[in-house]
């Protein structure tokens, strides 16, 4: 082909046209033929991680995996101000958002909280004030999930809290694992997160994450979340030891914690489970009590 | 072309290596070699992506018009990249999730460019494929080396499976810090470099 035919303008334009359609056919095939499978890895790795955190270990295969959570999981919505569950309120205002679910069976597995946030749409999220977002979310999400492990005989074991913030890089996602008694920490695992490999990624290793059970999330009077994140951590039960040459990933580690365990995260839905727990204890002691009188 | 494939393979691996002669695509092989699993599937991926650019510039070489060939190459690559970040995400989730960013920072990787532009521009399919794959594997080679040293002298591991036992977990090794940051890697490329030109002292440039 001579020179100047292939640089006429014309055949520029051709070839620039031609190039893009086949380039985007081929990124976009690739796109949406692995979709299905990005999704699957992407939904197994959030349940393996729910079942690590509230202590199963050697998860194995796939099905494994799959059949433990059906079996031992439950998923709530709730309404993150009030601390009600709150399904068919976050379907509505999902099909308000642009995201149509089917049922509220649909909802419970695909509400994307995150996404929720993202979106800053009114429907789905509050915009945080500068003073109270303290981990850096920007949006609040108005619903969120709460996952329930349950026992073989279908006592609550365990109730498992999405959490995240910012550190030093990245927005670090995590799920915060919490006996029933909603004041002692059961566990805590980051699923998501881009923080310094080796200084700040440390804290999905084993001896940062093992510091977590055990520890007590509020003060006596449950009022302040006391448990976090400092250096050099006093032996007692509000303090986790931080991440050496990490420091600004602990901080949001700690703040991450103040944020989602207080007023603008689970804080009013541990209120309502904690007195429907004190309520029924106080029942069974004025029965008690009549059984003596009488 | 005079080269065997032979020599279009290896060649970039020792005597050319884009790496340590060309001194180009520095910046990947400092974030993603803290340790070998990484290290290699990034190999693979650039690799890939070398080969199959360079395949697929030199099929349209004579009619890709010298005006746009830089946001041709770019396209091509670009494409290729995506096309590698979807294959890892759908059957690597967890290596994927580790490289995050730097799958598709290959694209600004300017050893790919550099073939697309130095070679697949003026050679046949054949020839720029092999090229494409033989500096893929120079630019590999490096970093499976830094990601050896930097993941045993940083975290006392290879592969992930214990060499070195921590002290933090009860052995006696205190693992060197310095190894999972990045300036590290500048020493480690630099004494495979002083290696390599005592070994072939024809690389050795004048002062």
């Amino acid at each position: 082909m001579p020179q100047d035919n292939k640089n006429s303008p014309l055949n520029v334009i051709t070839l620039a046209v031609i190039l893009c359609v086949v380039c985007s056919l081929v990124v976009s095939t690739a796109a949406v033929g692995l979709k299905s499978l990005q999704d699957a890895n992407i939904a197994l790795d959030r349940k393996a991680n729910l079942l690590s955190v509230t202590g199963f270990e050697d998860l194995g295969s796939a099905d494994n995996i799959n059949k433990l959570f059906a079996e031992r999981f439950d998923i709530e919505i709730i309404d993150l101000t009030t601390g009600q569950p709150a399904v068919e309120e976050a379907m509505e205002a999902l099909s308000v958002a642009g995201k149509k679910m089917e049922n509220a069976e649909e909802t419970l597995v695909k509400y994307n909280q995150v996404w929720a946030s993202k979106s800053k749409k009114d429907a789905v999220s509050d915009k945080i004030s500068k003073n109270e977002d303290i981990t850096q979310i920007k949006y609040r999400e108005k619903f969120s999930h709460v996952y329930i492990m349950k026992s073989e005989s279908g006592e609550v074991e365990k109730y498992v809290f999405p959490v995240r913030g910012y550190g030093l890089w990245s927005m670090m996602k995590g799920y915060l694992a919490v006996e029933p008694d909603l004041q002692t920490i059961a566990g805590l695992t980051f699923y998501e997160h881009a923080e310094t490999p080796g200084l700040g990624g440390e804290i999905q290793s084993e001896r940062f994450k093992s510091q977590w059970p055990g520890k007590q999330i509020y003060c006596e009077e449950r009022e302040n979340v006391l448990v976090k994140v400092i250096k050099a951590a006093p032996d007692n039960e509000y303090c986790i030891d931080a991440l050496t040459g990490a420091t600004i990933t602990s901080n949001g580690v700690s703040k991450m914690m103040k944020y989602w365990l207080g007023d603008q995260g689970f804080g009013p839905y541990i209120k309502l489970k904690r007195g429907t727990v004190s309520e029924t204890k106080e029942t069974t002691m004025v029965t008690t009590g009549g059984n003596t009188n009488g | 072309m005079a080269k065997s494939n032979k020599d279009l393979i290896m060649d970039p691996v020792f005597d050319n290596n884009p790496i340590a002669l060309q001194v180009l695509g520095i910046c990947s092989a400092l974030a993603v070699t803290t340790q070998l699993s990484t290290s290699c599937v990034m190999a693979i991926a650039v690799i890939v992506v070398t080969g199959c650019s360079g395949a697929a510039i030199a099929a349209i070489r004579d009619r890709i018009p010298s005006s746009i060939r830089i946001i041709v190459q770019m396209t091509i690559i670009a494409s290729l990249v995506i096309l590698v970040d979807q294959v890892l995400k759908a059957f690597a989730f967890k290596l994927s999730q580790q490289l995050s960013v730097f799958v598709g920072l290959i694209i600004t990787n300017c050893i790919v460019m550099g073939r697309a532009e130095g070679f697949a521009m003026k050679n046949n399919v054949k020839d720029s494929f092999m090229d494409g794959i033989g500096n893929g594997l120079g630019y590999g080679l490096i970093l499976l080396v830094v990601g050896f040293f930097r993941e045993l002298f940083g975290s006392g591991k290879l592969f992930g499976f214990t060499v070195l036992p921590l002290q933090s977990e009860g052995g006696w090794y205190e693992p060197n810090g310095l190894m999972l940051l990045s300036p590290s890697a500048f020493f480690i490329i630099g004494f495979f470099i002083w290696a390599l030109r005592i070994w072939k002292p024809e690389q050795i440039e004048e002062a």
